[in-house]
Formats: C-alpha cells, sequence, structure tokens
C-alpha cells in the first residue's frame, strides 16, 4: 500500500498548517494534479466537515479526508499525507489532532472495500502508525512493509 | 440473545462508517454476539434509526442523533477494536 503511493506520486510532506481546511486541500492536491479528484472534492470534505464536526479524524494522529462516492472523483484511490506539526481540527479536543493524512476517492465500492480494509489493517497497528508518525520522505514510506 | 440489529454512520457513509463496520464485526465475533451491521451516512442513520437496536459512530456525531430510541453508542478512535469491546460490554450486554 504505501510503496503504491510512492510509485503513483500519490503522497505529500508538509511542516504544518494553520487551518485544518488547508490541511484538507493540501492532502487532496496530487489526486487533483493527477486528474483523479476535481477541485470540488476538497471542498465537499471542508463543507461536511464543518457542518458535522471532525468525523474524518478516526483515530489520535489519524484523519481520512473523504466525501461523498463518486461526487467529484473520477478513479478509486487512496493518497498519503503527513505534516511534522500536528493540525488540529478542534481547538478544545488535542484528541482530534492528525499528523497522518489518507484521503479516500472512489467510484468503485468493491475496490474501495478492499483499500479500506488494507488501511484500516495498517493503521491499526501501533508500530505502524509510530514509524509513519517519523517518515519525512517517500524513502521512508517505502521501507514500510505493509 | 436475538441477533442484534446494528448500524454504523459517518458523515458521508463511504468511509469511516465502512470502518466501524469493519472493525465491529471482528468485535462482535469475538465477544461470541450475532450481529448485523448497515452502514450509511449520518442522515440516513437517523432516519432509520429506529429499525435498529444500536447505532455506532464517531464521537463527534453522537449529537446529531437526539431523540431516537436506538442506543447510540459513540467511539472515539474508530481503530480501536479493545474501545469498541468495551462499549459493546457496558453499553449493550450489561444493559440486557
Amino acid at each position: 500500500m504505501f510503496k503504491e503511493f510512492v510509485e503513483k506520486k500519490r503522497y505529500s510532506f508538509h511542516e504544518g498548517f494553520d487551518d485544518w481546511r488547508d490541511a484538507v486541500r493540501a492532502a487532496c492536491q496530487p489526486l487533483i494534479d493527477e486528474g483523479v479528484a476535481d477541485p470540488i472534492y476538497p471542498k465537499e470534505i471542508i463543507k461536511k466537515v464543518e457542518e458535522l464536526g471532525p468525523y474524518i479524524v478516526i483515530a489520535p494522529n489519524i484523519c481520512i479526508p473523504h466525501a461523498q462516492e463518486g461526487l467529484g472523483v473520477y478513479d478509486t484511490a487512496m493518497c498519503f499525507m503527513k505534516t511534522e506539526k500536528p493540525v488540529h481540527f478542534d481547538p478544545n479536543d488535542p484528541e482530534k489532532d492528525a499528523q497522518i493524512f489518507v484521503v479516500l476517492a472512489s467510484v468503485d465500492n468493491n475496490v474501495h472495500l478492499e483499500n479500506l480494509s488494507q488501511l484500516s489493517e495498517a493503521l491499526s497497528d501501533e508500530e505502524l502508525v509510530a514509524k509513519l508518525l517519523k517518515a519525512k520522505t517517500p524513502e521512508d514510506l517505502l521501507k514500510l512493509e505493509a | 440473545m436475538a441477533k442484534l440489529k446494528v448500524i454504523a454512520a459517518c458523515g458521508s457513509g463511504m468511509g469511516s462508517s465502512q470502518i466501524i463496520k469493519m472493525k465491529l464485526e471482528k468485535a462482535f465475533k469475538k465477544l461470541g454476539i450475532d450481529a448485523e451491521i448497515y452502514h450509511t451516512n449520518v442522515g440516513d442513520a437517523k432516519s432509520q434509526a429506529n429499525n435498529f437496536d444500536v447505532v455506532f459512530c464517531s464521537a463527534s456525531l453522537v449529537g446529531t442523533f437526539t431523540g431516537v430510541k436506538a442506543t447510540v453508542i459513540g467511539l472515539k478512535n474508530l481503530l480501536s477494536e479493545k474501545e469498541m469491546a468495551e462499549k459493546i460490554q457496558s453499553e449493550i450486554i450489561d444493559k440486557k
């Protein structure tokens, strides 16, 4: 999975973002550059989070920006982003800070489910998450097993 | 216990809710509870909540379900089977 992120250039590394909205936009940017997603996609994600709260932060440090299936996306893909400094989604709740971002895009539910299953397995592994938090370059991603 | 009807909800119904469903399937299996698990977005989940025994969602979405009869369980860490197992125990098993 991490090898695929690097091979397909679906990754980015950043110092940090003062506004979580900028983090979501930056996380989606490689998919937009590739033509997999439309600039509408990050807008939809941001709109949903503003409406419902930071539900895309699924675990401490981990955020999976996504919106509805098929809306502003043209392929089924995942795209990785890591920030050095935590991005704050809720100023009153440090458990909603994130440094690891994996954008989900889906037009094919079967492929998407396979992706999600791999992703949730990988991110449930605390040792792997610790390594991801230290990753600074694509080479660091290639060293990971998953 | 009769088969438990469970719905997992998230903002869009395609990301977090499916992860909750995958993790819940494992958690319920380990606890030996027969559960039927669906997933959808919060709006849909709220309108259907009365057909289910339990709703699972991200802790930040619990407020959306004010007034529903089903047991609503908010999760802080959607990847933690441990948190799910503890909440299934305290909110479902212990209250039967």
